[in-house]
């Protein structure tokens, strides 16, 4: 059981340099492949004229303007409070909403077409809904990302609900633990991978159902400006917002939602690591 | 006493020193769709305290019902089950009965510490104590330093031994064991025998344990229960009358497990 602590120190070291090696090598394949990606556009650019493709070059200087004077920032910021207002609602709703229908067997028989039909409706459609409702607005484009957002997270917590283990269950109940605890203590945090699975792809979906809504319903926010560049055929400012989108949703992806998952699931056998 | 119904006997006899457990004339039957199963019939068993009790049988005899039974999570259809002395239903202390399953049930997302910890959940106990106390428990099985890893991370006997450590953690006068050790290897299975031993010196608590290995019975109780197949009833009570450590190349373990083997 005790192990040798100068082996232990030995190979701690080495993985550790391994590792560090791997990640430096990871980190120059990314670099070499962005720098790929840069040529292949740069190259592209030079036969086509600049309002059908612009170069690297021209992009660069609409981003700076765009981030210079403020632009960026304020609409960036506007997108990201909708979605993340949309998406919360449809946390709150959901996540009760998947437990209860998991739960209760005849409410889940009942309410069960229910979630196919709402994931067939497009989210153009819930656009165009929500402009007949709420006009050219915040809740235009929170609503959208709110019907889009529900069904994900419900199915996904459906599907958690499932595989909660009898046996565990059955622990809780020789313990003579209280009904409560039980759904505090086994239900949730079974459910919670799943929830989190759902609340990541309807994350990913949010966004750009928003920039949907956003481009027929609203006066801010990336949406509107990219509809806005393009119709002013500014496509070097089209190809600024979409970079800025994309650097937003990587640095979502790999700043919070990578650490989360990681130190969230920390118990869990990860299969690509054996 | 085999065949008087024993409605009107109470758990408060006069008695020197009460049984810890007693059961009397204890029946079940189980109903499904269209089938009825009588699952035990007419069982009669006392333990004694402090007793390591085996209770071996055919599969399908219902070892794990009758145990199920003396925890309170199922209740007899006929008979009477006595906890320390009070009938089951009114008995209340169920945290002095600890329970271990066949296999481990360490919640996954739960550390070691925090698995021995859920046995203290059901109740008010303070988070620090309840952090204090699974600790001791996990020190009494020799999982020192281990308090922080998860399942995954551990071994299958040590994750036994962390389902023991859960299993004493609320201090248990009784210790029920439904075939605990059998999804484990050979040797990891003698390892864990050596610690529950161990356990018992120190802690000295009433165990009852079903088992498909009449070694193990043999090797472990004082006495050894030994059921008929379906309806499960109670055929002999076997004393097993070595001291312990035993081992199998002892002849009178050899012979008892002989006589039990034929009892079966």
């Amino acid at each position: 059981m005790a192990t040798n602590s100068s082996d232990a120190i030995d190979t701690s070291s080495l993985a550790q340099s391994l590792s560090r090696r791997l990640r430096l090598a990871l980190i120059g394949q990314r670099v070499a492949l962005v720098a790929v990606v840069i040529g292949i556009w740069w190259l592209s650019s030079l036969s086509v004229p600049h309002y059908i493709l612009p170069g690297p070059r021209r992009v660069w200087d609409a981003l700076h303007l765009i981030a210079g004077n403020g632009d960026l920032w304020n609409n960036l910021g506007i997108t990201l409070w909708r979605v993340a207002v949309g998406f919360v609602v449809a946390a709150l709703v959901g996540l009760p909403f998947g437990i209860v229908l998991g739960a209760n067997k005849r409410a889940g028989e009942f309410f069960e077409p229910v979630i196919p039909v709402l994931n067939t409706v497009s989210s153009a459609i819930w656009a165009i809904f929500a402009i007949i409702w709420f006009g050219i607005s915040n809740a235009t484009t929170i609503f959208v990302v709110f019907m889009t957002a529900m069904p994900l997270i419900i199915t996904n917590v459906w599907q958690g609900t499932r595989t909660v283990n009898a046996d565990f269950i059955e622990l809780a109940q020789a313990l003579r633990m209280p009904h409560w605890k039980v759904m505090t203590k086994i239900y949730l945090p079974t459910i919670l991978p799943y929830f989190f699975s759902g609340a990541r792809l309807a994350f990913g979906f949010g966004w750009r159902v928003s920039l949907v809504a956003e481009t027929i319903g609203s006066s801010s926010g990336v949406g509107y400006r990219l509809r806005q560049a393009a119709d002013l055929i500014r496509t070097d400012q089209v190809f600024a917002w979409t970079l800025t989108l994309v650097i937003m949703m990587a640095t979502i992806e790999m700043g919070m939602m990578r650490p989360l998952e990681n130190y969230l699931f920390r118990w869990k056998k990860d299969a690509a690591t054996q | 006493m085999n065949h008087i119904e024993l409605r009107e006997q109470t758990c408060n006899d006069a008695e020197q020193t009460p049984p810890v457990i007693r059961l009397c004339g204890v029946a079940k039957t189980f109903t499904n769709s269209n089938q009825t199963i009588e699952v035990l019939k007419n069982v009669n068993l006392t333990v004694a305290p402090q007793a390591i009790v085996g209770l071996i049988g055919a599969s399908g005899s219902g070892k794990s019902t009758l145990l199920n039974i003396i925890s309170g999570i199922l209740k007899p259809d006929r008979g009477q089950v006595c906890i320390c002395g009070a009938a089951s239903e009114e008995f209340n202390d169920w945290g002095s009965v600890g329970y271990m399953f066949q296999d481990d049930r360490l919640l996954p997302w739960r550390s070691a510490i925090r698995n021995v910890e859920f046995a203290l959940e059901a109740g008010s106990i303070t988070k620090k104590d309840r952090a204090r106390r699974a600790l001791q428990a996990l020190q009494l099985v020799e999982l020192e330093g281990f308090e922080e890893a998860f399942p995954y991370q551990l071994s299958g006997g040590m994750r036994s031994r962390v389902a023991l450590a859960r299993s004493l953690v609320t201090e248990p006068r009784i210790l029920l064991m439904d075939e605990p050790f059998s999804r484990l290897d050979a040797q990891t299975r003698a390892l864990m025998h050596e610690e529950l031993l161990r356990v018992y010196q120190l802690k000295r608590m009433t165990v009852v344990f079903v088992t498909h290995d009449v070694a193990e019975a043999v090797l472990l109780a004082d006495q050894v229960a030994v059921m008929s197949p379906r309806p499960g009833t109670i055929r002999e009570v076997v004393d097993i009358a070595l001291a312990r450590p035993r081992d199998m190349t002892q002849p009178e373990v050899a012979s008892y497990m002989q006589r039990l083997r034929a009892l079966i």
